[in-house]
């Protein structure tokens, strides 16, 4: 039982559909020419509804992808563009490869999530397939956990090819000899580990980080008045009374570790 | 864990079953001050769980199956009742079934509510309920083989994919009327709004005889999951994805199962911002819910209006959480994002926002004559029905009973303020949808008082070990219910076992009830009305068995009908 199998001899693989040459000049065909809306069918083939509630957020009037010309329809009868969402269960295989047949040819299939894209957290599990691809050929991916209602437009307009002219791009291309820089080398290491657990413990890992980052730079700061003294002020002058209470532990941290003092 | 005899809830209800059946209960053991599991002899199983049920307020949470032959030599089911009488608490009846017969009596002739959960341990384990009315599967697809049972822990790898048995659906439905119906099935794919499922109608004319539908088409083995290729701390996250609406609710439940099975301190300010963010959570469900009874009900205006201001819970959630789905904040023993006094203000402001935007709305829907007309009456949960089959949330409370978890079985930062619980004696959509305002506006005084509340301290607990086979209940009131976790902790840093049962699951049964007797044209927004992660269904046959033809139409057509209520398609 627990000795290694490789995961492909588990699995049996579900046959592929291809797609006629026919249909995928008509496709190129459509992607150059196509001036109008483009309409959109939902096919949730195992997700957890949070892809589904993230595009019914992309359709309604804050983000408003229908000034797209970008529509949801009701049928895959009318659809231009097949949304998948959700890994491939074993149960939605079926339903979700008829609608596929149901749509008119040429058709963009979009895969959408972090599941839809490649099984996501389910995707070696016993009743799924995979992602969309395992069973359809997809042309755009959509990912994400879920994707947020901007890269839902981001990705729909990636599928027509609206994002032919881009504003911005920028690369970055490593120079030779380029290091990045050590932090903090000035402050001993376990005293900065100390300070970073008793911030993270107190707020977590993301307010966590920029509060001892702002309390590193104090103490690390080269100043006439004596550390101690600036510590204090930074506690008294502070005005919200939680960051002014994780401020306090971390003095208490820092005056154990310079005093010696264990407790 | 360290529970004293003064201070434990409950015992009195034990006393009373033993004086009642006193050779049933062979073992008691006390997971935490409310949480008792008794062992129970096979045979007096059905008994004890009707006398719990029935003469102590029980009501059913959740059954969990469970391998245990490499710990004890035998399958052992674990019924979970919440004890809603004057003692709040949880009662687990725990009994074993030998490796040899697999069988155990059915519970589901005494207490109907146990049906579904009879039916999954057949489908997991292989385990045979004797006398279970309904012998079909449940939660395997048809294609899945027999005799495969993907939970035994020597049945198959996690990722084990067995070629299909066959490429079409083959489940029976059941219909219980007497005269001859006619078909509708609905289903599985839909256009509004998210999980697929099967419905078949059972219509004479216009009126629902009967309904039965065929659910989990998204299966995809979780349990198994959790208990083969993640850590404890990794199911916080998958249990994030077990629901895209209200997933926190589960992730919190499992948290507090492995944090109660293994008696682990969560320190009190990491409690309230749990509370502050399933609040949260409960925002943005519930403004979803309205906006989708508003779409069903022909308002569509409504349906825009309620989606525009839902925004501004999503934002409020990007803010606390970094993700507009509340995901990724839990850890055993705490959480992993603090709320300064900056995050503090802006949540003040947005509730405040959203508390004037929704008033507006709703003061709009309630005198909406149109809306009225189509949510009274319609879709009834008779009370009696109900207690039977133990639904949860709003549509329980819109019936009339006084369940809500917050309440009864205080959990997370709920310790620390009081709440009340909204219910409403009409039974009907109008109840639920009344019941989901007033807790709407509860959520936004619970965020402002947990904000308050929410002492100093750290957000989360280090340094505590994990010791093999313990176990504990966890649990939440998820906006669309009780969700019920029940964890083991395995002996090799893994959970051994991860049952985790979310509110729609116990509110699917009681269904078929609401919608017999009401017109076709309704049956979306009754199905919307339990808000089930679902909705509708995107094509309707409908097979007139008197005429032996079977005429398909699309789906938009059943929801125009819904909304619009002319031109039948059924003519």
């Amino acid at each position: 039982m627990n000795a290694f199998t490789p995961p492909d001899e588990l699995a049996v693989k579900p046959a592929g559909l291809s797609m006629s040459e026919d249909v995928a000049r008509m496709k190129g065909t459509l992607l150059k020419n196509i001036r109008r809306s483009a309409y959109v069918y939902r096919v949730d083939c195992g997700g957890c509804n949070g892809c589904e509630i993230e595009i019914f957020a992309a359709i309604t009037p804050i983000f408003d992808a229908e000034r797209f010309g970008i529509k949801v329809v009701a049928s895959p009868r009318h659809a231009d563009i097949l949304l998948f969402t959700g890994a491939v269960t074993r149960s939605m295989r079926m339903p979700a490869l008829r609608a596929y047949e149901a749509a008119p040819d040429p058709k963009i299939v979009v895969s959408y999530g972090a599941c839809g894209c490649s099984g996501g957290i389910f995707h070696d599990l016993y009743c799924v397939w995979g992602g969309t691809d395992q069973i359809v050929p997809v042309d755009v991916y959509i990912p994400g956990c879920p994707p947020t209602p901007a890269a839902t437009i981001y990705g729909f307009a990636m599928a027509l090819g609206l994002l032919d002219q881009r504003l911005k791009e920028e690369t970055h291309h490593e120079a030779a000899g380029e290091k990045v820089a050590l932090a903090h080398p000035d402050i001993p290491y376990g005293l900065r580990v100390q300070l970073e657990r008793e911030a993270r413990a107190m707020a977590g890992y993301r307010q966590g980080r920029d509060i001892v980052e702002e309390f590193l730079t104090l103490i690390e700061t080269r100043d006439p008045a004596p550390v101690t003294a600036r510590i204090g002020d930074l506690v008294t002058r502070e005005g919200d009374p939680r960051r002014a209470e994780i401020f306090q532990r971390l003095q208490t941290v820092f005056t154990a570790a310079i005093t010696g003092d264990a407790s | 864990m360290t529970a004293t005899s003064e201070t434990r809830i409950g015992q009195d209800i034990l006393a009373a079953l033993r004086a009642k059946m006193p050779h049933a209960v062979t073992e008691e053991r006390w997971q935490t001050n409310d949480q008792v599991t008794i062992t129970v002899k096979l045979n007096s199983l059905p008994d004890v769980v009707r006398t719990l049920y029935y003469e102590h307020d029980g009501w059913l949470s959740t059954m969990v199956g469970n391998d245990e032959r490499s710990i004890n030599g035998t399958y052992a089911l674990y019924y979970v009742l919440s004890m809603e009488g004057a003692a709040k608490c949880h009662v687990v009846v725990h009994t074993e079934i030998s490796p040899d017969s697999l069988e155990f009596p059915s519970v589901t002739p005494s207490v109907p509510a146990a049906v579904w959960y009879e039916r999954e341990v057949r489908d997991m384990f292989g385990l045979r309920p004797v006398g279970l009315p309904d012998e079909r599967r449940l939660v395997l697809p048809d294609d899945w083989p027999d005799d495969l049972y993907p939970l035994r822990k020597d049945s198959m790898d996690y990722r084990f994919r067995p070629e299909p048995t066959e490429d079409n659906e083959n489940y029976r439905f059941v219909n219980d009327a007497k005269q001859e119906t006619t078909v509708v099935p609905l289903g599985p794919l839909h256009i509004t709004s998210d999980e697929p499922g099967h419905f078949r109608l059972f219509v004479d004319g216009e009126t629902i005889i009967d309904a039965d539908y065929r659910m989990f088409y998204v299966h995809r083995g979780m349990e198994k999951l959790a208990e083969t290729r993640m850590g404890y701390n990794e199911v916080t996250f998958l249990a994030d994805r077990v629901c895209g609406i209200c997933g926190y609710a589960h992730s919190v439940a499992y948290a507090s199962s492995v944090e109660n099975a293994l008696g682990i301190e969560v320190p009190a300010r990491a409690q309230a911002i749990r509370a502050i963010l399933l609040e949260t959570e409960r925002l943005h469900s519930h403004l979803l819910n309205l906006g989708l009874v508003c779409h069903f009900t022909g308002f569509d205006s409504g349906f825009m209006q309620f989606f525009r201001v839902r925004e501004k819970a999503m934002t409020l959630a990007e803010m606390l959480t970094g993700s507009r789905k509340t995901y990724a904040i839990n850890l055993i023993g705490g959480v992993r994002r603090d709320i300064l006094g900056e995050q503090k203000a802006a949540t003040l402001a947005l509730i405040a926002e959203l508390r004037a935007e929704v008033t507006r709305l709703l003061d709009i829907l309630m005198s909406t004559p149109n809306f009225a007309g189509r949510v009274a009456n319609v879709g009834r949960l008779d009370p009696q029905i109900a207690r039977d089959y133990s639904p949860v949330g709003p549509v329980v409370r819109g019936s009339g009973h006084r369940r809500d978890t917050r309440a009864d079985h205080p959990f997370a930062g709920y310790k620390l303020v009081g709440l009340p619980v909204n219910t409403q004696a009409g039974c009907d959509i109008l109840s639920r949808t009344q019941v989901r305002i007033a807790e709407f506006y509860d959520s936004i005084d619970l965020i402002e008082r947990l904000l308050d509340a929410a002492p100093g301290g750290p957000i989360l607990t280090e340094g505590f070990t994990y010791r093999p086979h313990r176990f504990a209940l966890g649990y939440t009131e998820a906006p669309r219910g009780e969700d019920m976790h029940w964890s083991m902790t395995g002996d090799n840093q893994k959970l051994y076992r991860w049952r985790c049962r979310a509110s729609t699951y116990n509110n699917w049964p009681v269904l078929r009830y609401m919608l017999r007797g009401n017109t076709v044209s309704d049956a979306p927004l009754i199905v919307g009305s339990i808000d089930p992660c679902y909705s509708c269904t995107d094509r309707v046959t409908i097979v007139d068995v008197n005429k032996a033809r079977a005429r398909t139409i699309a789906y938009k057509e059943m929801e125009r009908y819904c909304r619009d209520r002319t031109n039948s398609p059924l003519k």
